[in-house]
């Protein structure tokens, strides 16, 4: 009876650790998942929620049973929470048990933490330097974004003591920057945001214009962003619209009127998110 | 509709923002009122919604916008256009763009919570008060809503009273109603208030 017995608990035994091993990587998935809805529908509370517990069952299944998938995702949950360093040698160890692109993405995310540490100390350049490398050069797209955004706004910022030359060269090479990130990813709306914001700066309006639509159209990755490019749009829109003539300006307030009302707004310059 | 049974509702919630935010009745106010139009918009993630000001005080965010911009800004919205119609006239973007850090997470992003906090100087028109005052007053009530703010029971609480007033008709009363009513609930003695619904 009992020599039945033990190789049928030993199954059973077996069967419930692979099931519960199975079970933190499934829900790490699950979670993962769930934040990046979250995140998609500008719910940040409820997305770092949901990535905190992506992060703890993938570091469970790290714990019992290491596998490539578990670490990669345990470094994405992290790169979301913006824990660079731990992202890094999660990718390391997802690179060391046969995933090819994490030693790629480990150098990425700690470039990111490194550059976010020379930014809190306030030494600008060698952060610029940093983010540059990156947008140039890396294919991780949370490495990216975050090194887009951040260069971006470096320049522009040490753009407005610039004299107006000196500032349109370097506002174009800002442009072409974005341009070869759209080349590469052109349905990111964060890109398509910030080169309508650079192209505010050159004052190529209907550009700007232009790229702040694209950027409604395709999302944008957070509400502040979000609502910034709308009241670009509704700059864009005013000024535009004094400029052309009479025809032309018609015409441009119609299709304007399109999409507003695609976007469920109030009037041609009112967002729905106005007036709370 | 129940006014009184919403104002019930609202004196409920101040009895409430009274146990977890003992001795910050300046912060009832705009807590209680973004409640309250996240509650009419049928939107109960209170916890993200009422403290997404906190992420419109990002200072970079708000230095690299472009001079034009600065202007249009200033110039497209009446009152402070009015307010600041010398320097507008000037292009004196030095006063403008000082100013701009406070004044455009109000007026540009149309923050709920953060023009409560600011009621007083925006219904006096004091729009250079609110810019001498924003730095440290956003600091102070990041500061005081920190500790409920991390108990979700405050959350609960808070978005049982925004669904109670919502579900009592607190959408068809008039925003300056609602605003008023909260602000003579804040005042009033904590004693005064009757903890029972007045339908019950």
């Amino acid at each position: 009876m009992k020599r039945r017995f033990f190789p049928a608990a030993a199954l059973v035994l077996a069967l419930s650790l692979s099931f519960s091993c199975l079970a933190h990587l499934r829900k790490a998935k699950q979670y993962y998942a769930e934040a990046q809805d979250h995140a998609r529908a500008f719910r940040t509370e409820p997305a770092v929620a949901s990535w905190k517990k992506a992060l703890e069952e993938a570091d469970r299944e790290c714990r019992r049973k290491p596998s490539a998938q578990a670490f990669t995702i345990k470094g994405l949950a992290e790169t979301n929470l913006g824990r660079w360093r731990d992202a890094e040698a999660s990718f390391l160890k997802a690179f060391s048990l046969g995933f090819d692109e994490g030693e790629a993405w480990a150098a990425d995310t700690a470039l990111v933490g490194l550059a976010a540490s020379f930014e809190e100390l306030g030494l600008e350049a060698p952060a610029l330097r940093i983010y540059g490398q990156l947008v140039d050069k890396s294919d991780f797209k949370p490495a990216l974004m975050t090194a887009a955004e951040k260069r971006t706004n470096l320049v522009l910022a040490r753009a407005v003591g610039l004299d107006a030359e000196e500032k349109a060269r370097t506002l174009a090479g800002l442009n072409k920057a974005l341009d070869r990130l759209l080349d590469r990813d052109y349905a990111c709306g964060l890109y398509h945001y910030l080169h309508a914001q650079v192209d505010g700066h050159l004052g190529d309006l209907r550009r700007s214009y232009e790229e702040a639509v694209m950027a409604r159209e395709l999302g944008l990755p957070w509400e502040k962003i979000l609502r910034d490019n709308d009241n670009q749009l509704v700059y864009c829109y005013v000024k535009l619209k004094e400029a052309l003539p009479a025809g032309e300006g018609e015409a441009f307030a119609a299709a304007h009127a399109g999409w507003t009302k695609k976007w469920g707004w109030r009037d041609d310059r009112t967002p729905a998110w106005k007036k709370e | 509709m129940s006014k009184k049974g919403v104002e019930a509702a609202l004196g409920r919630g101040v009895d409430i923002l009274n146990e977890f935010l003992p001795l910050k009745s300046w912060l009832f106010f705009p807590i209680l009122y973004s409640a309250c139009v996240w509650a009419v918009r049928r939107v109960f993630d209170y916890r993200e919604r009422i403290l997404a000001w906190q992420v419109w005080l990002d200072p970079e965010f708000v230095r690299i916008k472009p001079d034009d911009f600065v202007l249009h800004f200033f110039a497209t919205h009446e009152a402070l256009g009015r307010e600041y119609a010398d320097e507008l006239a000037a292009h004196d973007l030095r006063v403008l763009r000082a100013a701009f850090p406070a004044l455009y997470p109000l007026f540009g992003f149309e923050d709920a919570f953060l023009k409560a906090l600011f009621k007083a100087e925006i219904e006096s028109a004091d729009y250079r008060g609110i810019v001498v005052e924003f730095a440290s007053r956003t600091g102070k009530a990041r500061d005081d809503i920190q500790p409920a703010a991390a108990n979700p029971d405050f959350w609960k609480a808070l978005e049982l009273i925004g669904m109670e007033a919502a579900s009592l008709g607190l959408h068809l009363l008039k925003d300056d109603d609602v605003q008023n009513m909260i602000i003579a609930l804040v005042k009033e003695p904590a004693g005064a208030r009757s903890a029972i619904p007045p339908d019950a």
